[in-house]
């Protein structure tokens, strides 16, 4: 029964959310009014939990600050501080703070966790009395069914009504390190340090999921604080076409950043969708190395093997031993997940054979690339069409196919994941 | 030189061509059945005297949806997403409601005008009804934004069917065309009901929700926002000239042989025929069953987009089932619900739904114009794309107008029938 009683109680006090805050009667330490509270700030450099500023309206609609030492208790009802009216009224303005209400309620914040973007409904916070006064510390967004009732009925019946009543439907929260901010506002981001670390470590299909939901000012604040290398493998999951309008959006440095740790082959395609000029000037910007390497892509028609395959590869002349294949693979500059083969090649670059990487696992070191090879490697010329070389992946089961010239040079491989993109429709 | 300047004007129309769609799309919408029937009547009754309305209207379509689609392209977000980060949960949720139960309204009266379409060339309702319902639903949830905006410019094109009848309807053009600017106002209110009916259904609430988060979905970028305002502006021309002629052969026939009551459009068509031909009559038929099928598509389209983004859900005709499944649960939903309606209930049993719906849009006009006059006046959303000192003035003009209109028509509902 006492337990029963306590945990009542803390379910009541303990936990508080922001739209019960919003418009709370502010009262001083005499018992004077001050005004209710319209907003809440938080301060990430110094603690990116806790609440460290109410903003209160006064009567004549002024906005007054009091910070979180001046805040001597909070409950449902009402809020009181432990200065006189008169000291609040001098407290000056704070530096640019992470605004509740502004910056996320009813924004759209990326759960990291589920990873998908939402709206947010409600701020769930916790009332914490710590040495002589109260603080808030910030808990979970809600963006469940409940706390929609919650809103719905704010103002309209009492507090603790509302309560009860969304208590009996389904909520759902996200717990507030998960949660992503979208800011727009380059200054602002580094200011409230707003950072997409967690984002950053998620599988780029899904970092790029994320960045379909959003808006393009917010796709681009997104793309512009992550690092290179996960910007560059989160745009390459996107449509073609989608990517053009991303990269365009950005400044061109960064762009050409992006374009740089892309895959050669991703790179062409979307340089070929964008404006001529704009990709003169991304090219223009990337290393000479990457940009030859796309360079020497864009020629090819659409819909052939040469507008699909990679420059990417590994081949090894053919004296080389297995040894030799881990020193390249140590210094492959591509995903060393895209290779399933190593080729073998004379000086000229003439393809002589290929041998899968399986085969090289399970021979001693030692072994001469030229006793794993089989024999006769399909490949095809870079005008081949792309429903050819589908079809070859089918019938033989491949995972690569080199392309050669009428030379027989090796000039790329096209690889299984290309051709799947293909055969579902996403270039 | 000249071929440059070839080159260069071909370049342009390509990027209009690429652009093109939701403005055209959205404005044709406008012709919708009702929008049909309530052009029939002005004809039939006021033969050619309430033709200059067409020029106010034409400029308030023009004036509203250029801004809807200019807060599409600058902001990236649907309208009910700004409604909803700018005047929080509740406005939008009770937006929500009057939107979802005005549009089940008006799909009602969408799939209503179907039947009685097809009635002319004697289809069952029982089966054109369903199927049209089936055709409608699987568009939309099997194709892609692609393909489904294709569809729709193809269904702007039929409205071609209507130039052609009022061809066929021999009408004294000369007259016709004078009377476009030649405002003219006659005793009775009658006459007053049916400008007011004419311009006050001109500008819906859904259509804003529709247009802005078709520019979105279809990614225009900010470089190519002057061919989304000539999408928009050819879009709104193009539906008034259709209306034009829809208007002048009711009044070339109808009027001219003597004062008719029509009950419905699918009535304008079937009147036509003793005075200009079955071919008439059956293109002015065939008419009406591609605007109902076009904006029983739309309709339900835009609720199912505009309560997502409110809540904060995924949608889109891109995304797939799983995706978005409220996206198109609601979609489905009004459609079957709809298309059941018409064929379940008795047309009296329609009337006060489709009524209700009427109230619903004309109550919800006014906060949904005030609150993108606001929205496209912020500089921080809308920048330096924000409204000029001279467009304002027109808009709020246009706006406040607007509001005036349908709170008039719906008073009139009330008290006196006018085609609604």
């Amino acid at each position: 029964m006492e337990t029963r009683r306590c945990c009542a109680l803390l379910w009541e006090e303990a936990v508080i959310y922001f739209t019960e805050i919003q418009n709370l009667p502010t009262y001083d330490v005499m018992g004077a009014y001050v005004g209710r509270v319209v907003d809440l700030g938080i301060d990430p450099n110094q603690n990116a939990l806790r609440i460290a500023a109410y903003f209160v309206e006064t009567r004549e609609k002024k906005l007054v600050y009091v910070p979180r030492e001046q805040m001597q208790s909070i409950t449902v009802r009402s809020a009181q501080t432990s200065v006189t009216r008169a000291e609040i009224h001098s407290n000056k303005t704070f530096g640019d703070l992470l605004r509740v209400r502004k910056d996320v309620l009813d924004q759209q914040v990326i759960d990291v966790d589920h990873r998908k973007v939402v709206r947010v409904n409600d701020i769930d916070l916790e009332i914490q009395p710590t040495n002589g006064h109260t603080e808030l510390r910030v808990l979970a967004v809600n963006v469940g069914l409940a706390s929609a009732v919650r809103r719905l009925l704010q103002g309209l019946t009492a507090k603790h009504t509302s309560r009860k009543i969304s208590s009996f439907i389904p909520s759902r929260t996200i717990p507030w390190e998960f949660v992503n901010l979208i800011e727009p506002d380059a200054s602002r981001r580094l200011k409230l340090r707003i950072s997409y670390e967690r984002l950053a470590r998620l599988h780029p299909a899904d970092i790029a999921d994320i960045l379909e939901e959003l808006s393009r000012d917010e796709q681009r604040s997104v793309i512009e604080a992550l690092d290179h290398e996960t910007a560059a493998q989160a745009i390459s999951e996107i449509p073609t076409e989608k990517q053009a309008q991303l990269l365009q959006s950005i400044p061109v440095e960064k762009a050409a950043d992006i374009v740089d740790e892309m895959a050669p082959d991703e790179a062409a395609d979307v340089l070929q969708e964008l404006p001529p000029e704009t990709s003169a000037k991304l090219l223009a910007d990337m290393e000479t190395e990457g940009a030859q390497d796309v360079k020497d892509l864009l020629g090819f028609e659409e819909n052939t093997a040469g507008a699909l395959m990679t420059t990417h590869y590994v081949a090894l002349d053919r004296a080389a031993t297995v040894e030799n294949v881990i020193e390249a693979m140590k210094g492959f500059e591509g995903s060393v997940e895209s290779i399933h083969s190593v080729y073998l090649i004379d000086t000229e670059e003439t393809l002589l054979g290929a041998v899968p990487l399986a085969r090289i696992l399970l021979a001693p070191a030692r072994t001469p690339l030229q006793e794993l090879s089989r024999g006769e490697v399909r490949s095809v010329r870079p005008e081949t069409d792309a429903k050819a070389v589908i079809d070859l992946f089918r019938k033989y089961n491949l995972l690569s196919l080199p392309v050669v010239d009428d030379k027989q040079h090796l000039q790329g491989v096209v690889t299984a994941d290309d051709v799947l993109d293909l055969v579902v429709g996403r270039r | 030189m000249d071929r440059k300047r070839l080159a260069s004007f071909r370049k342009r129309l390509l990027i209009f061509l690429a652009v093109v769609g939701p403005g055209i799309i959205t404005a044709n919408v406008d012709n919708d059945p009702g929008g049909i029937y309530t052009y029939s009547i002005a004809g039939a009754k006021f033969g050619y005297t309430l033709l200059w309305t067409l020029v106010p209207v034409t400029i308030a379509l023009i004036v509203v949806q250029e801004m809807v689609a200019r807060m599409g392209v600058v902001t990236g977000k649907g309208l009910a997403d700004l409604i909803r980060e700018e005047y929080g949960f509740r406005t939008t949720f009770i937006l929500m409601i009057c939107l979802l139960v005005a549009d089940l309204g008006n799909t009602i009266s969408e799939f209503a005008g179907l039947a009685s379409g097809m009635s002319v060339f004697g289809a069952s309702r029982y089966i054109i009804v369903p199927l049209g319902a089936v055709l409608v639903w699987a568009l939309v949830v099997k194709g892609t934004y692609r393909f489904v905006e294709k569809v729709f410019l193809v269904s702007c094109v039929f409205y071609i069917a209507y130039p052609i009848s009022c061809f066929l309807a021999h009408p004294a053009w000369k007259e016709s065309v004078e009377s476009v600017f030649r405002p003219s106002v006659q005793p009775g209110h009658g006459y007053l009901y049916m400008i007011v009916g004419l311009v006050g259904t001109t500008i819906a609430p859904w259509m804003q929700f529709y247009l802005q988060s078709a520019v979105v979905e279809k990614g225009i970028k900010l470089k190519e926002y002057v061919y989304s305002k000539w999408d928009v502006i050819v879009g709104c021309v193009i539906t008034d000239v259709v209306a034009f002629f829809i208007i002048v052969a009711c009044a070339a026939t109808i009027y001219a042989s003597g004062h008719r009551e029509i009950r419905d459009a699918a009535d304008a068509a079937l009147a036509l025929r003793p005075l200009a031909g079955h071919a008439a009559t059956a293109l002015f038929a065939f008419g009406l069953v591609n605007a109902a099928l076009l904006s029983a598509c739309i309709l339900p389209l835009a609720t199912a987009y505009y309560v997502c983004e409110g809540l904060g859900l995924e949608s889109g005709i891109n995304k797939r089932v799983g995706e978005a499944p409220t996206f198109y649960w609601l979609y489905t939903g009004l459609i079957a619900l709809g298309a059941l309606a018409v064929v379940v209930m008795r047309e009296q049993m329609q009337v006060p739904i489709i009524l209700l719906s009427q109230v619903v849009n004309g109550i919800m006009l006014p906060f949904v114009l005030i609150f993108m006059l606001r929205l496209s006046n912020r500089e921080d959303l809308m920048g330096a794309y924000r409204n000029t000192r001279a467009f304002n003035a027109v808009a709020w003009v246009t706006c406040v107008v607007m509001i005036l209109l349908t709170v008039l028509l719906m008073g009139a509902q009330f008290f006196h029938t006018v085609p609604a």
